[in-house]
């Protein structure tokens, strides 16, 4: 039924400070349509449909919904003009009942007193309509997870939704649950609703969209129908052409391991199996780089080395030693150095100034500190100015607070840090995320020194040209395990992507 | 015991209840909209000294009484403004309204009657029941009017899910600001009530004695529900009832009986962090669009 | 250039006490009129009982000490993000268990005071300790806890001074208290010490022992806070919980240290009182000086210094207050009115400026 088009988003742009998160952006939806919106974290989804749902609104361009030019003022608006979304982070009041939470905002009364029956009526219509069975006087937080998002979407349907929105739904959904979750979307194709589906797992996405559309750094790529797409071809659209940042790397004969893994499990809070079983080992003097699309794993699995988090199985072993009981201050006294992927949250004490952030973690240890574990203020000064100097950070004066930095400042901060602690691994996660190619350079070129200096370096990073820019050995990570491991002079671009993508499970 | 001592008992006890189950429902009403509000005290102080006033001035107990709740509103504005529109620490705020309210009765008590500590006798009372204040009957149906608000209205259901998930219902077009202000205005209007029960013949400085701060604890024991907030001050109201009547029977100190309301809450929160928890964004301000 | 910049953020940050303050003068000012008073009598009735002589000016110093030691209190707890409400509580356990030490335990002068010191100390650190131990097992929220605190504190130490503790001796002795302290652990006054420095203290004036516990606790906190490894921590935890996890430091253990800490410096807030002023311990101790410390730690900014100078801004305005009430028709509890009314201004310029800032450095990026 594949007919009208109902939503154009026509030349979006959308600027924030120092990013172009969305360029020129055209989309369209026709109605009884299932259009995939298809990129990595940062391409812009986001944003684009936060501009669609009211949420932003855009430096330029026009929205038609249904051939008229409409301004979408904010989320109620959006509901009203029949875009519905179902977010990624569900906007429930978990002690409310199911029924309670559909009808919020939107709210059937008589004087003010509450009226349940009528939407209670019309809920229960929409239910079987849409084959989502869920009961209207359960606690929302009594569900699990795969049915509180179908409430999200009866939200969304009973606010007479026809453009529905749904943001990486399957993230939270077993396999079973997801299957589920697709014969609703053929059901509501067939009242000729439009659905734009955005994911970055291209099992799904081929399986369900008409079209798909590929954003990277903001812009539209192309937009394929699906007898047009295939998972290499996605990919490689996704991830792009390389990017030549000429890194010197002599190669090198690695040494004795430092990290082994054996057989990580783990469990998310929602119960997912997130870590499947992970065995991988980090030699002296080597860059291993994990190379995955987000959400396999790669996150849980740097969380179980920097920090003490619950595994169900496996072993994690630095150096021959087990490290399952050692707090976080005991990990990095004994030389784990950790990048995080997050430097704000993370990384750095904005408001301190740059040589408390740049002594932060060994600020406990002479000769930061003297006797009675008295501050010395002289030392952790010379320290930073010496550690500013040779990472050539640009700031007045070590006593500058972090907050005052550029973001490749900061990063530039955090990776002075801890090169200078001397680890014996170094766990970098995204390292260059959000950062400009100046300093992705000089990141880069730290990795390097940091691996010819005989450190084990574990790199993990979405950008799979850094990854082939760095690494001496891959593993590909999928679905909680890694899957395969090359030796990077072994294998391709398209290797590597091949396996991302967990093609060789359905070849 | 014989019966007139127990009928004695059963009234007496809803008349002390009653000032601390009015402002411990304002607390409710605050708190499920996201408010801590540690200014029951310092409204309650102002609230009982302007019922006696109002009553003076205007020649009736029930225009006292609508005095006391328009000051009770208006302090508690102090407040939602403070906490709301300026994002002020609300404990900080609540402090400040309590050093203030003394301060504001006390000037005015001297101002209008010349007596700092203590205001003129208020000729016009409540009629009496059963021998106390008959107002103190009204906490059960405004009790169940609360109920009644909270949980089958759409005033209710939105106030609640302010306090629950803010940005949740923003999203849906609910006014986050708005919903907080009612419920603390509603809390001052509350504590208007509280002086009609607790001793409107007239203002004595310090009458209020800690009732602000048993309502909230009040409110805890009862786990953040009307109908429990006031069955805990009807608790609390009739342990201390009963500790004035036979206090030589008492094998234990009346101290202890003080204590009993906050124990009761400290044990409460102890016992179940997680189910029955206060709303979830209690005491936490709202930017709006914070990206 | 950026050296420039972030003094102009400071500046601005320090503004609002100093226009909070002013705020409420005008206020005051406004009230004073309405009251049928002159504006010039108010001023100089507040001058007289303030800043007119030394001894005026020794007795706004006096009544900061116990200020200044409970916006101490709750300024460290803060620091570590710590809301330790429960200083009221605190303070009047710890100086009972302090008095109990004073009362009981004969020891010689040298030993005697520093001993119920450490005790004063260690009731108010008990004290917390439950509140503390909620937070850090079950999550419990610290302001809702030891709200409930101070008012068990409260009632049970009432129990205790009119039963088990009860001192008195002769019917001439009205309000419940404990027995005497043995002069062995009585604070001494060191105006005799000023007298001889020059500055003419007189003999009612309390500038006693209680002066060197709030200096060198001032120091001590300060030094601790800045100087050390510890206060360090206590400063990141108070900042970002997740950047200190992930350096290593030990989260749990920093807010719980800080608590007790915080709390054992509540516990001294009442030795002036039951030491210096007294001589006993009673229930009747003055009130309210925990809220206070909530108020005076937040216009003094968390820092030692700035809760110096907050403790002898609300010292002063409670010495303005008599001062009016002495020499104007004025009433005393303006005072309150007053120093509601500035906390609320404070708070909100604090607000304003913040977005203020926040505008300016938006602005700076792009």
């Amino acid at each position: 039924m594949s007919g009208t088009v109902l939503l154009r988003m026509e030349e979006i742009t959308k600027t924030f400070p120092g990013v172009r998160a969305n360029d020129k952006v055209s989309f369209d939806l026709k109605s009884g349509e299932i259009h995939a919106l298809v990129g990595e974290n940062g391409a812009g989804k986001t944003t684009l449909m936060k501009i669609l749902y009211g949420l932003q609104k855009p430096d330029s361009g026009t929205i038609y919904l249904k051939n008229q030019a409409v301004s979408i003022k904010n989320p109620k608006d959006a509901i009203h003009q029949g875009i519905g979304m179902v977010h990624q982070h569900f906007m429930l009041v978990p002690p409310f009942t199911v029924l309670e939470n559909i009808i919020l905002g939107e709210e059937s009364h008589r004087a003010g007193v509450l009226n349940m029956n009528i939407p209670a009526a019309k809920i229960t219509e929409i239910i079987r309509e849409n084959g989502l069975q869920v009961e209207l006087n359960t606690n929302v937080e009594d569900l699990p997870v795969g049915l509180q998002q179908r409430v999200e979407i009866l939200k969304v349907l009973y606010r007479g939704a026809e453009i529905l929105v749904f943001d990486e739904p399957t993230a939270v959904l077993t396999p079973k649950k997801a299957k589920e979750l697709f014969d609703t979307f053929r059901r509501m194709k067939e009242q000729g609703k439009g659905i734009i589906f955005i994911s970055h797992k291209l099992d799904e996405v081929l399986t369900i969209a008409d079209r798909i559309t590929v954003i990277r750094r903001g812009r539209v790529i192309k937009t394929l129908e699906r007898t047009e797409a295939s998972k290499p071809l996605i990919a490689e659209l996704m991830v792009g052409k390389p990017v030549f940042l000429e890194v010197d790397k002599k190669s090198k004969a690695a040494g004795r391991v430092i990290l082994k893994t054996y057989d990580l499990q783990a469990t998310s809070e929602r119960g997912h199996k997130v870590l499947n079983g992970i065995n991988l080992q980090v030699h002296a003097g080597e860059i291993y780089g994990i190379a995955g699309v987000e959400g396999n794993g790669q996150t849980e699995l740097i969380e179980a080395i920097g920090q003490r988090v619950k595994l169900d199985a496996g072993d994690i072993q630095l150096e021959g030693e087990s490290i399952l009981t050692w707090d976080v201050r005991r990990r990095r006294d004994e030389g784990i150095g950790h990048i995080p992927e997050d430097r704000h949250k993370c990384g750095l004490l904005l408001p301190f100034s740059l040589a408390d952030n740049i002594t932060l973690g060994r600020h406990h240890q002479p000769p930061f500190v003297k006797k009675f574990q008295i501050i010395d203020k002289k030392q952790i000064r010379a320290y930073s100015r010496e550690t500013i100097e040779s990472f050539d950070i640009r700031t007045p004066s070590e006593l500058t607070p972090a907050n005052a930095l550029s973001g490749g400042n900061q990063q530039r901060v955090i990776i002075a840090r801890e090169m200078r602690f001397e680890p014996k691994l170094l766990v970098a996660a995204q390292p260059t995320r959000g950062v400009d190619i100046g300093a992705m350079e000089f990141i880069y070129s730290q990795l390097i020194r940091a691996r010819d200096q005989g450190k084990a370096v574990l790199l993990i990073s979405a950008d799979l040209d850094e990854i082939l820019s760095l690494a001496d050995r891959v593993g590909v990570i999928f679905k909680g395990r890694i899957i395969k491991e090359f030796r990077r002079e072994d294998t391709s671009r398209e290797e590597i992507g091949f396996y991302m993508t967990g093609e060789q499970e359905s070849a | 015991m014989d019966f007139s001592t127990l009928l004695h008992f059963l009234v007496k006890g809803l008349e002390m209840s009653a000032p601390i189950g009015f402002a411990a429902l304002g607390a409710v009403f605050s708190e499920k909209s996201g408010v801590v509000n540690i200014a029951l005290e310092g409204f309650m102080i102002v609230t009982s000294f302007v019922i006696v006033w109002g009553s003076i001035a205007f020649g009736s107990i029930w225009m006292g009484l609508l005095a006391a709740i328009a000051a009770g509103i208006l302090m508690s504005l102090i407040h939602a403004v403070a906490t709301i529109t300026y994002r002020v620490n609300q404990i900080v705020s609540g402090v400040a309204i309590n050093i203030l309210a003394i301060g504001i009765a006390r000037f005015l008590s001297q101002r209008i009657f010349a007596q700092e500590t203590q205001s003129a006798m208020n000729p016009f009372r409540f009629p009496t029941l059963f021998g106390i204040n008959s107002f103190a009957f009204a906490i059960i149906p405004i009790a169940l009017l609360s109920w009644f608000i909270l949980y089958r209205t759409v005033f209710g259901l939105r106030l609640r899910t302010v306090g629950e998930n803010p940005e949740a219902a923003d999203t849906l077009g609910i006014n986050v600001y708005l919903m907080r202000y009612a419920g603390v205005i509603i809390s001052g209007a509350m504590c208007g009530f509280s002086a009609a029960t607790l001793y409107p013949t007239q203002w004595i400085n310090g009458m209020t004695g800690g009732r602000g701060f048993i309502a909230l604890a009040a409110m805890i024991f009862g786990r953040w529900h009307p109908i429990g907030a006031v069955l805990a001050s009807l608790l609390f109201g009739y342990a201390d009832t009963f500790r004035i009547m036979f206090e030589t029977k008492i094998p234990f100190p009346s101290q202890f009986v003080q204590m009993l309301p906050y124990i009761l809450a400290i044990v409460v929160l102890a016992g179940m962090a997680g189910k029955a928890s206060p709303p979830a964004a209690d005491g936490k301000p709202y930017e709006k669009g914070e990206d | 250039m950026l050296k420039l910049k972030f003094n102009k953020y400071k500046f601005f940050e320090m503004l609002s006490p100093v226009i909070g303050f002013f705020a409420a003068m005008v206020v005051l000012l406004i009230l004073v009129i309405l009251v049928g008073e002159t504006p010039r009598n108010a001023i100089v009735a507040i001058y007289k009982l303030t800043l007119s002589t030394p001894a005026r000016m020794a007795t706004v110093l006096s009544i900061a000490i116990p200020l200044f030691i409970s916006g101490l209190a709750v300024s460290l707890a803060f620091r570590a993000g710590v809301f330790n409400i429960g200083v009221e509580g605190q303070y009047y356990v710890g100086g009972l268990v302090g008095a109990l030490i004073g009362i009981y335990l004969p020891l010689p002068p040298i030993i005697h005071i520093p001993m119920v010191i450490i005790f004063a100390m260690i009731g108010g650190a008990l004290w917390a300790l439950i509140p503390a131990l909620l937070k850090a097992t079950k999550g419990i929220h610290e302001v809702i806890s030891t709200i409930m605190f101070n008012n068990i504190a409260l009632a049970f130490v009432n129990y205790l001074v009119n039963g088990p503790l009860s001192g008195i001796t002769e019917k001439s002795q009205l309000e419940a208290q404990t027995g005497k302290i043995l002069d062995t652990a009585l604070f001494g006054k060191l105006n005799g010490f000023f007298r001889a420095l020059g500055w003419p203290v007189p003999d009612y004036v309390y500038l006693d022992y209680s002066l060197i516990v709030a200096v060198i606790m001032g120091f001590f906190i300060w030094f601790l806070l800045f100087k050390t490894r510890y206060g360090f921590e206590i400063r990141a935890v108070g900042t970002s919980i997740d950047v200190s996890h992930y350096a290593g430091i030990r989260v749990k253990k920093t807010q719980i240290g800080a608590f007790l800490l915080s709390g054992a410096l509540a516990g001294l807030i009442g030795l002036q009182e039951i030491f210096a002023i007294r001589g006993f311990y009673t229930y009747e101790i003055a009130s309210g000086l925990g809220f206070d410390g909530i108020a005076i730690a937040l216009i003094g900014r968390n820092s030692p210094l700035g809760v110096i100078f907050a403790a002898l801004l609300f010292a002063f305005l409670k010495q303005a207050g008599y001062g009016l009430q002495l020499h104007t028709g004025v009433s005393n509890s303006i005072i309150y009115v007053i120093t509601g009314s500035m906390i609320l201004f404070i708070v909100v310029f604090n607000e304003l400026i913040a977005r203020y800032i926040r505008a300016l450095r938006r602005k700076e990026i792009s």
